[in-house]
């Protein structure tokens, strides 16, 4: 039986090493704030999601212990939350500041960093 | 493995320092000293002295951020150019830095066991085996710390609080208004004022 | 296993390092510190593995919560250029 968990937790931790690298990559290579947030993203919350259930895969039946396993479980609890809304706050305080996205040609898809500073604080109109 | 990860872990650091050095950004800076504080911390662990990145993280990339933070809404947030030559700085930089590493010689090596703590004859057998039932705290270090030579953790606490209240006296813990003396160039300031306008009407 | 995990975070390390040094912005930079501090967490998450210790996912926590508070505490200085004055609170919600 342990063969098993062996290989799912080999697996579970490489899938998760390929979106740790390609979230590294992207943070690197694309061309904008927002489009590397996304990459960044992308390592946050699927890296860490595989690397901890196979983490917990070989705490639970190769450690053997429950405590272990918990700890790794609340890990992954506390950063699924966090980095989202880390990353959300990102890009809220990005727009407030009045960063405009760009579509894949470099041309801006609002009209004014104004628009982006309304959108930012959810007043899509001028009232 | 472990020879690898500790020498990537440093050599971000010297990258990361040598960053702060030259940004002009003193923002960027301050985040550079959070992530300086999170890469020592994580070298700690990989050394073994979990208590010591404890107070790494909890300190370097905690406290301090926001310090430096509220130091900074205090001022603006580039640097100024310098105009005197840093020669003479430099000079006394590397000196004091030689004699450092000069010092370190006479250290133990990097988890020696021939280490004056490892071979005291009782001390670390006494530590070791009696501090559950002299002092009543699973871990050693702990009860070193706070028991053994509490005076010491005692001292430094002092020390550390006195500085801190001095700062704090120094600054005044008088609250800024908002209106009168909000800096006109930063960077996140809002427009607020069509806004404003825009609800009156 | 481990030790494949542990290459790949310090590879991913080094990339987001890059980012966080070369910018251009100042968001550029605390992305890519958020992101370094997510990657600390899994890589005491996973060194602890690898040495067969991994009694010290404490720290792992202490990292994800601490990493949290800086990037939202550099991100609420930057909106409000303060850190708890509460200038723009009337008008801002």
């Amino acid at each position: 039986m342990m063969w098993i968990i062996w290989i799912l937790s080999w697996l579970l931790i490489l899938t998760g090493c390929v979106f740790i690298v390609a979230g590294g990559i992207g943070l690197v290579r694309m061309p904008d704030l927002y489009t590397r947030l996304h990459a960044a993203s992308v390592t946050d919350t699927g890296g860490a999601i595989f690397v901890m259930l196979g983490l917990f895969l070989q705490a639970l039946f190769v450690y053997g212990s429950w405590f272990i396993a918990a700890k790794v479980m609340i890990v992954l609890f506390f950063t699924l939350i966090t980095s989202p809304t880390a990353s959300h706050a990102l890009a809220k305080t990005a727009l407030l500041s009045g960063f405009v996205p760009t579509d894949a040609n470099g041309k801006p898809i609002l009209d004014s960093p104004e628009t982006a500073q309304r959108l930012a604080r959810s007043r899509p109109e001028a009232s | 493995m472990e020879t690898l990860t500790i020498m990537v872990l440093l050599a971000f650091l010297v990258v990361i320092a040598v960053g702060i050095i030259v940004l002009r950004d003193l923002l960027a800076g301050v985040v550079l000293l959070g992530l300086y504080s999170l890469v020592a911390a994580g070298a700690f662990v990989v050394m073994d002295a979990v208590d010591v990145a404890f107070t790494e993280a909890a300190v370097g990339a905690g406290i301090s951020t926001i310090l430096f933070l509220g130091a900074l809404s205090f001022t603006k947030h580039e640097q100024k150019p310098r105009g005197h030559d840093s020669v003479t700085a430099l000079f006394f930089v590397a000196v004091t830095g030689a004699l450092l590493i000069y010092g370190t010689l006479d250290m133990p090596h990097y988890g020696s066991d021939l280490s004056p703590a490892q071979t005291h004859p009782e001390l670390t057998q006494h530590f070791l085996h009696k501090s559950d039932s002299e002092i009543g705290i699973p871990n050693v270090v702990t009860s070193v710390l706070a028991s053994y030579r509490g005076y010491d953790t005692l001292g430094e606490t002092v020390v550390v609080f006195t500085a801190g209240v001095a700062v704090l006296s120094l600054l005044g813990l008088r609250r800024r208004r908002p209106e009168e003396e909000a800096p006109e160039d930063a960077p996140g300031d809002l427009p607020t004022v069509p806004d404003d306008e825009a609800e009156h009407k | 296993m481990f030790v494949a995990a542990t290459l790949a975070l310090l590879v991913t390390m080094i990339l987001t390092l890059f980012r966080a040094l070369v910018g251009p912005t100042i968001f550029d930079r605390l992305l890519a510190v958020n992101s370094f501090g997510t990657k600390t967490v899994l890589l005491i998450a996973v060194y602890g593995f690898l040495t067969k210790r991994p009694e010290f996912l404490d720290i792992a926590l202490v990292y994800a919560l601490i990493n949290y508070i800086g990037t939202i505490a550099v991100l609420k200085f930057f909106e409000y250029d303060d850190l708890g004055s509460g200038a723009y609170q009337e008008d801002d919600f």
